[in-house]
């Protein structure tokens, strides 16, 4: 299937410089650079970019945001590579493959926005792809595409790495400004909006990595071609991440608007041990779980929301067919519990009750009123964060609950886990969910 | 039957003196000779801007704001004294809620 991002498929090895140009890179930035900042906003808004850090939120209207908002002279863009989320691969494999085409979206960004500096925020394990885009960004630089002067015109860019801890809400973008400015990554309360209020107290744009490396493509060929790709409310492609749990794991890209069918069977090979899928979750791990009929929902975010989940960053995990759904939601709610940041009295509450009564059940104490308390807790804590890692436990809990009421009451009536779980179903500890 | 004596431990109410209200609390009932309570930490009541909270459990009272000074009544009333009405601030929704966590035995 034709890609944006990848033109033949997921190529592993770093693209040089020489061969980016080749297949007409940097020529956005040539086109661009002559052209109105706002022809690039509008290029971009007219494509349909949305985000594809999880949220969705159109890059345009991020963007004329943060050109309009009034907070002095300095802008500031942010390159969002923390990629914490667990099962995530994606911005890794931009990074280490495709870094002229993810600096050349950089570049095309902070033009758009009127940045004269840009942070490249990477998570700090990904030695690799530091490395790459290090070494790209020097050859970059001395071809012009950023610096002074860029391409011979009056506009300037900086550009400068900073490692992302290594922690689930480290890429939350408001916590994102925090590690910047030198201090831990608590997420700010919103509003205000980076866009108004973001890095030393300017707008600022935070966009992850595959939005940015959209950029380039759209920019050289336009919203009309970039719109065949993809459906009217979700254009063009995305990567999506698939798990060890599959025969073949990895990152595809694929036109929003695919059935999620065609990407657990077609392109992952279905389920390594052969076994039936009992439950997919769609934006691991803070989606609701879908059941098997459901495989056919098209990959885009309306219809994910239309069946009753999310589409996220493109994590997609399967739960096989006699494993026990309350030993998966726990693990997940132990992550939320651990990566919880602190700062919200309500998320600790939230999170550390959700842990403590899924052990009861997993124990079987408690009774089948303890069924009941998850939704209360859940309810009363809502909206109560900064952040939205609040809202994420609910998702996976309630819609766990809901489809297989079976496999908690089996706890609860026995003290033990309805099934005896195959080695390969037992995720060991919340490290798995990294 | 043993009776637990919760205080919550939660950062916002170790803020407000929670460690030390729990800690004194402690102390009190040592002193008086109550050997079937057990005062223990809790995580959240989710009472954060009423803290610090001691909830005492299965008797199902809760105590808001609580300071040092308070803690003789509290005591008293573990002991068989008047419940402290002053210190009932919390409202109705919230305990419920509260209650029937705890009467799950999620602590």
């Amino acid at each position: 299937m034709e890609g944006i991002l990848f033109p033949h498929g997921i190529v592993e090895g770093r693209e040089g410089l020489k061969e980016y140009r080749v297949r007409g890179g940097y020529e956005a930035l040539s086109k661009a650079i002559r052209t109105p900042p706002e022809v690039v906003v509008k290029v971009v808004s007219d494509a349909g970019l949305r985000g594809r850090g999880g949220a969705g939120f159109p890059t345009g209207k991020k963007w004329q945001f943060t050109r309009e908002a009034t907070g002095g002279e300095s802008r500031y863009l942010i390159l969002n590579g923390g990629e914490d989320e667990p099962g995530s691969k994606k911005d890794r494999v931009l990074l280490e493959n495709l870094p002229h085409l993810v600096i050349e979206g950089t570049v095309l960004a902070a033009y758009a926005i009127g940045a004269a500096k840009a942070y490249l925020y990477i998570n700090a394990n990904y030695g690799a792809a530091i490395k790459t885009i290090t070494d790209a960004l020097t050859e970059a630089k001395a071809a012009g595409y950023w610096g002074e002067n860029i391409l011979g015109s009056a506009f300037a860019l900086d550009i400068e790495i900073v490692p992302a801890p290594h922690n689930y809400v480290a890429g939350e973008d408001t916590a994102v400004l925090e590690v910047i400015e030198g201090r831990k990554a608590w997420p700010r309360q919103k509003p205000p909006f980076p866009v108004t209020v973001g890095l030393y107290g300017k707008p600022t744009s935070v966009n992850n990595v595959e939005t940015l490396a959209n950029v380039a493509p759209i920019v050289l060929n336009g919203a009309e071609w970039y719109r065949k790709f993809g459906t009217a409310e979700s254009a063009g492609t995305m990567i999506f991440s698939l798990d060890d749990d599959l025969k073949r794991p990895g990152v595809y890209e694929l036109p929003f608007g695919t059935p999620l069918r065609y990407l657990i069977e077609e392109c992952g090979g279905g389920m390594k041990s052969g076994e039936k899928i009992k439950a997919i979750m769609p934006a691991a791990p803070s989606s609701a779980y879908l059941p098997p009929e459901k495989i056919d929902t098209p990959l885009d975010h309306n219809s994910m929301r239309d069946a009753g989940s999310a589409l996220g960053c493109g994590v997609i995990r399967l739960v096989a067919e006699g494993s026990c759904i309350v030993e998966e939601v726990i693990k997940i709610s132990e992550f939320f519990t651990v990566e919880s940041c602190g700062q919200c009295p309500a998320c600790r509450m939230e999170t550390n009750t959700l842990t403590s009564l899924l052990r009861k059940v997993q124990a079987g104490q408690g009774g089948p009123p303890i069924l009941e308390q998850f939704g209360k807790v859940l309810a009363f804590n809502k909206g109560k964060g900064f952040c939205n890692l609040i809202a994420m436990p609910g998702p996976p809990i309630e819609s766990a609950l809901k489809l297989f009421p079976d496999d908690f009451e089996a706890h609860l009536s026995t003290g033990k886990c309805p099934v005896k779980l195959a080695p390969h179903q037992i995720r060991k500890d919340i490290a798995d969910y990294r | 039957m043993s009776r637990t004596c919760l205080v919550c431990q939660n950062i916002d109410c170790k803020s407000r003196g929670s460690e030390q209200v729990m800690a004194e609390l402690e102390k009190r009932v040592t002193a008086k000779g109550l050997t079937d309570v057990e005062v223990k930490p809790y995580m959240c009541f989710g009472a954060c801007q009423e803290g610090p909270n001691v909830v005492l459990y299965p008797d199902k009272h809760w105590y808001a704001k609580v300071k040092v000074e308070d803690l003789d009544e509290i005591t008293d009333h573990l002991a068989g004294g008047p419940h402290v009405q002053r210190l009932d601030t919390i409202d109705s929704s919230l305990k419920e809620l509260i209650y029937q966590l705890l009467d799950t035995g999620v602590f």
